[in-house]
């Protein structure tokens, strides 16, 4: 597989390695990371860089990870790039929202390899 | 410590999804299901899956005692919506570590940023996936930031809770302690 260049926003640096080492044993060995730390971070980096995989928890401080979708939409900073949502939370409205707001996944944390594999590589593939 | 900032922070979570959700919300009551809610059941499934799934290991409901440690560190996730509250882990400094160890894969010497970081989100996925054991509570309570504390001598108070489940655990001889705090109901 070519190099995949990942974005994953996540408030928390302990689970965006975690994320990181999931896609790498989901198969994604040629994987370029870029990390943000809030949606606004990420914004930034999207103006500044080209990825072909966005991986966003929704439950962030000062802008979530709805918002931070919402908006890489209105400005049309990643033109079909797949969004995938990763969050502990996991009814059916919030998967509604996220894919109402233009996710085309969503993972609920806690999460397996297997599960990141079969949700992630599909899109991957497909984009 | 007092948890109404992480309360109201959850609240405004829960109103995330507008004027709609907040009208069915209304609607929903977890009044008659309290039994449901307060089953210490669904707090040790959750444990367990999210060790399980995110550390790789084994966890099961222990009776302690937990070996008493000069540092600990707590993590507190406020729940807000149809019931409020908070879902609070304790952990002496060295279990901390050795928690954030398993999840990032790197040594730690002691409870620097990263493993409080790591301790905030055991604690945000402890308290989503208890959340989600009862569907009313999954889709009508909002969950809070993760806020960290460390420090040593110090007591978690609350006010008469409506219900309080708080449980000790174990995975390979290490204990914590995780509490379910529930001080609204509607």
């Amino acid at each position: 597989m070519n190099e995949i260049r990942a974005l994953i926003v996540d408030d928390s640096s302990v689970m965006r390695k975690i994320v990181e080492r999931a896609l790498r044993q989901a198969g994604l060995d040629s994987l370029v990371v870029h990390e943000a730390g809030s949606g606004t971070e990420g914004l930034d980096l999207l103006k500044a860089k080209k990825v072909d995989l966005i991986l966003s928890d929704i439950n962030m401080p000062s802008m979530d990870g709805l918002e931070f979708l919402r908006q890489i939409r209105a400005q049309n900073l990643a033109p079909g790039v797949p969004v995938v949502m990763i969050t502990t939370e996991s009814s059916e409205d919030h998967v509604k929202q996220a894919i109402l707001a233009g996710a085309q996944g969503y993972i609920r944390k806690p999460f397996t390899a297997e599960q990141v594999k079969e949700r992630v590589l599909p899109l991957v593939h497909a984009a | 410590m007092l948890l109404n900032g992480v309360r109201t922070a959850a609240l405004a979570r829960g109103r995330v999804g507008g004027t709609n959700e907040m009208e069915r919300t209304m609607a929903v009551s977890l009044r008659e299901s309290v039994q449901l809610v307060s089953d210490p059941r669904n707090l040790d499934a959750s444990v367990e899956e999210v060790f399980q799934l995110m550390l790789g290991v084994n966890c099961k409901r222990g009776s302690g005692p937990i070996e008493p440690e000069p540092e600990s560190v707590t993590a507190v996730v406020g729940f807000g919506g149809l019931l409020s509250g908070a879902c609070v882990f304790k952990s002496g400094g060295s279990a901390a570590m050795k928690i954030a160890a398993h999840m990032t894969g790197m040594e730690f010497s002691d409870v620097d940023d990263t493993v409080k970081d790591g301790i905030g989100e055991i604690c945000n996925m402890l308290a989503g996936a208890w959340k989600g054991k009862v569907p009313e509570l999954a889709a009508n309570c909002g969950l809070s930031v993760p806020a960290v504390i460390t420090g040593r001598d110090y007591n978690l108070h609350v006010q008469a809770p409506e219900f309080q489940l708080k449980h000790i655990y174990f995975f390979e001889d290490t204990g914590f302690e995780v509490t379910i705090v529930c001080d609204g109901l509607q």
